[in-house]
């Protein structure tokens, strides 16, 4: 009893509410802009949070993570520029609803399917944060080699109408991954002795590049109407979709919460793997790409089930899964207080006051969101003439702002030629980053896991986390060329 | 004509003079009323790692003393794209700072091609911030001193992990490696997040983490430490021995690493401006402030001012391309 009076307490002040009120606010509308990422504007707050009140501090940082999180979603869907690496699949279906004057119900999609994902996730870190961190301490390099093998399944579904050419852009995707030092040896890869690609190709401005250039390049090189009306004032989401969407987000918020979990995978994969799963199981697959509310729902749904869970690992272990929970991770300790089981064992008032205030969180980013896209949706509205050019400033700043390096603003619009050729071949786009958030992944795996076990490759087969994999693995490689096979039989069937 | 055409010698003779005077005592006012505009404090690396953190909170220090302070977040190739920049000079210089640490010195071993001298092309302010790396194993490692775990990596191949090469925790492994003629084999990672799980799980043998990152592990029992990297012992984990005394007769007699941060400016950095840092940076050294946020970091203040600190850089640059050499590491 005393502990409860103790939370309540710690949670009920003014200052939290606002933080988190605050917090939210920020993040969504950091996230919103192109190059600005969530993991820059919690880094920047960081000082601001020195002041406070511990509880204050952190719900005022998750709050901008949390925000950033949707906020992302909101150009991806109104002008093709995701906002953070991790909405990238929300524009696959996003974008398109957008262009058919849907940008109403798509912006809406990603809001509700955020929250509720990042309630699941909430309720997750509260009530299974103990059993997760241990799958999480139980996931080795081998395991990570498999669940990446995994991941890379996905590269078929996301491949638009060829899966010949899903794969030479995947493949590209991962040559271009290898550039920068060699993970192991420190050797040189492709980097022409330059000494702007030895960190490796910076995301950011290989993303912007190639989704918001190509459409910059389309509307000035093709003759289409200057004055094209996404019509955001069309009709919004109904009960009736959002419910028919319903099961697709759980899955998503589940496959974000596994994804967030463990540490070093990432928001971005989880995207990708939620909005796989729910094409494979729709029975709409055929208008996955081209407008789907359902689209939008599972990569949402899969990114924003990562943010709660990316606090399990901290909470419970002390280990930051992410950029941002590191910095979250600094805040704790400038609070004097130690993130793993000590915290929970000396500070226990404290985490129950966290957690309501992440709950209260999901309920903010309703309010938030929805001011958000009333404000944001007006974009929409302006004509592409004075629209695009201003998407390319935000572009060229965006792309400079995340390394002040002028270096890659050239790569962005490098990017951007390479995003506009494949557009203009047929060749999708996702499959192309995908190969490149995955191939380094693949690679650091395999080549640890060797490292590990001095070249025994009976390692990658040492449990059962390593076989639910396997068999993810094989299972979703027999289904793809099952389907591709009766494709192939279907269309010769009909010439 | 003639005189007409002295005379205008002598005039614009005059001018420049008139010229390079008022400038030079616009250098000298200038100088003396340092700083006149406001400080950048550039972080070599990305905005939320231990650097930023730490620079931020010296920034935020400094502004109180000076002026304003300006951090600026300018990540690529180690630590070194930043570093070149700041070598080049040019405007603004003046009143340029920029956070070094292990990477510094390391990144000039590692990286080819590099534009600028470690050492020569800046000015040493002062060395803020220390913080000792632990060697440690997994809670249920058989091994419980250095002793017994040198005697068993001559025995067998056993594995470290790191958050990336170059980074001070892989030279750290290396070091340990070179002195004590073991054959580690390094297995690094993307991060300290990726890095630490694999040493709780016992999936590598040893790690010589930074203390903050692994101080809670080490009070949880999950893991074990067997030595500080620092001369002294910490006193954060009084009863666990210094590399030096722990691996006496192992060659560890003068094994020394720790991730320190300091200060450095371009080498033409003003002199008055040099001494304001020097003095303020003292002040806010002994303050309150700084003294209780040490801890939080498991870090100590450092010590090193001005030529010792450019020595201490000196030392470490030959220390880690002797390493880096032998580790193979030189490309």
């Amino acid at each position: 009893m005393d502990n409860f009076s103790e939370v309540l307490t710690l949670f009920l002040s003014v200052d939290n509410f606002l933080a988190i009120a605050a917090g939210v606010l920020i993040g969504v509308v950091v996230g919103a802009i192109p190059g600005l990422t969530a993991t820059m504007a919690v880094a920047l707050a960081l000082p601001f949070t020195f002041s406070m009140e511990p509880v204050t501090a952190i719900l005022l940082l998750v709050g901008i993570y949390k925000g950033g999180m949707y906020g992302g979603s909101i150009t991806a869907i109104l002008i093709r520029t995701p906002g953070s690496p991790a909405s990238a699949c929300t524009l696959l279906d996003g974008y398109p609803m957008a262009q058919q004057g849907h940008a109403k119900k798509a912006l809406k999609t990603a809001l509700y399917s955020s929250v509720v994902a990042d309630l699941i996730s909430n309720i997750a870190l509260i009530f299974f944060a103990a059993y997760l961190a241990k799958i999480a301490l139980n996931f080795g390099p081998p395991e990570y080699f498999w669940l990446i093998c995994f991941s890379l399944t996905i590269i078929v579904s996301v491949s638009g109408n060829s899966a010949i050419k899903g794969l030479i852009a995947a493949g590209l995707g991962i040559i271009i991954s290898t550039i920068g030092l060699d993970a192991v040896y420190g050797t040189q890869r492709l980097t022409f002795d330059n000494y702007n690609l030895m960190d490796r190709v910076s995301f950011i401005p290989l993303l912007i590049g190639l989704f918001a250039i190509p459409e910059v390049i389309d509307f000035y090189t093709s003759k289409v109407a200057p004055h094209i009306r996404t019509a955001v004032s069309g009709a919004s989401l109904t009960w009736k979709e959002f419910k028919g969407s319903l099961k697709t987000v759980i899955r998503g918020s589940v496959i974000g919460v596994i994804i967030g979990a463990i540490p070093g995978t990432g928001a971005t994969s989880a995207a990708f793997i939620s909005y796989s799963e729910a094409k494979r199981t729709s029975p709409r697959k055929a208008n996955f790409g081209k407008g789907e509310v359902e689209g939008v729902a599972a990569a949402e749904a899969g990114n924003n089930g990562v943010a709660g869970a990316t606090l399990i690992p901290l909470l419970s272990l002390g280990i930051p899964g992410d950029v941002i929970t590191a910095i979250i991770l600094g805040a704790f300790m400038i609070h004097g207080l130690t993130p793993g089981p000590v915290l929970f064992q000396e500070n226990l008032p404290l985490v129950y006051a966290l957690f309501c205030g992440i709950l209260v969180s999901s309920f903010v980013l309703v309010f938030v969101g929805n001011a958000a896209i009333r404000y944001f949706s007006l974009i929409a509205d302006i004509p592409k003439t004075i629209l695009l050019p201003i998407v390319l400033m935000f572009c060229i700043y965006g792309a400079y702002a995340v390394n002040n390096s002028t270096f890659d603003i050239g790569l962005m619009l490098a990017f951007g030629i390479l995003g506009f050729v494949f557009n203009r071949t047929g060749v999708a786009a996702a499959p192309f980053l995908i190969g490149f958030i995955l191939g380094p992944m693949f690679e650091d795996n395999l080549r640890r896991t060797l490292l590990i076990s001095k070249g025994d490759p009976t390692i990658f087969f040492r449990g059962p986390i390593a076989w639910v994999f396997i068999t993810l693995t094989v299972a979703s490689l027999v289904f793809a060329f099952r389907r591709y096979w009766v494709s192939r039989k279907e269309q010769q069937a009909e010439a | 004509m003639m005189s007409s055409k002295i005379g205008f010698r002598l005039k614009r003779s005059a001018l420049c003079v008139v010229t390079a005077v008022s400038m030079a005592c616009g250098g000298v006012a200038q100088a003396d009323e340092w700083p006149d505009d406001n400080i950048r404090l550039v972080v070599p690396y990305s905005a939320g790692g231990t650097t930023d953190l730490l620079s931020r909170k010296v920034a935020d220090l400094l502004q109180r003393e000076l002026t304003t302070v300006v951090v600026e977040n300018r990540p690529g190739a180690g630590s070194t794209v930043a570093t070149g920049q700041l070598a080049r000079g040019g405007r603004g210089s003046d009143h340029m700072l920029l956070m070094a640490s292990p990477g510094h010195t390391i990144g000039a071993s590692l990286y080819p091609n590099l534009r600028y001298d470690p050492v020569a092309d800046f000015a040493f302010i002062r060395n803020v911030i220390n913080i000792p790396n632990v060697m440690v194993v997994p809670g249920n490692s058989p091994y419980n001193t250095v002793a017994e775990f040198v005697e068993a990596a001559r025995a067998k191949q056993l594995s470290f992990s790191s958050p990336g090469i170059g980074s001070s925790v892989h030279m750290s492994g290396e070091l340990f490696k070179n002195l004590t003629q073991t054959q580690l084999i390094h297995v690094p990672f993307r991060g300290s997040g990726e890095a630490l799980p694999a040493l709780l799980a016992g999936d590598v043998d040893v790690a010589f983490e930074n203390m903050p990152t692994v101080y809670p592990h080490i009070q949880s029992g999950k893991l074990k430490a067997l030595a500080v990297t620092t001369p002294q012992e910490s006193e954060f984990l009084p009863d666990v021995p210094s590399m030096q005394q722990a691996g006496a007769g192992y060659g560890l007699e003068n094994y020394e690493t720790s991730a320190w941060f300091g200060l450095i400016a371009h080498k033409s950095f003003p002199e008055a401006g040099l001494e304001k840092l020097e003095s303020a940076l003292a002040k806010i050294m002994s303050g309150e402030d700084f003294q209780n946020f040490l801890p939080q970091f498991g870090a100590v203040a450092g010590e090193e001012v001005g030529d010792d600190f450019r020595t201490m850089v000196d030392n470490e640059v030959a220390k880690w391309s002797e390493v880096a050499e032998q580790a193979n590491l030189k490309r």
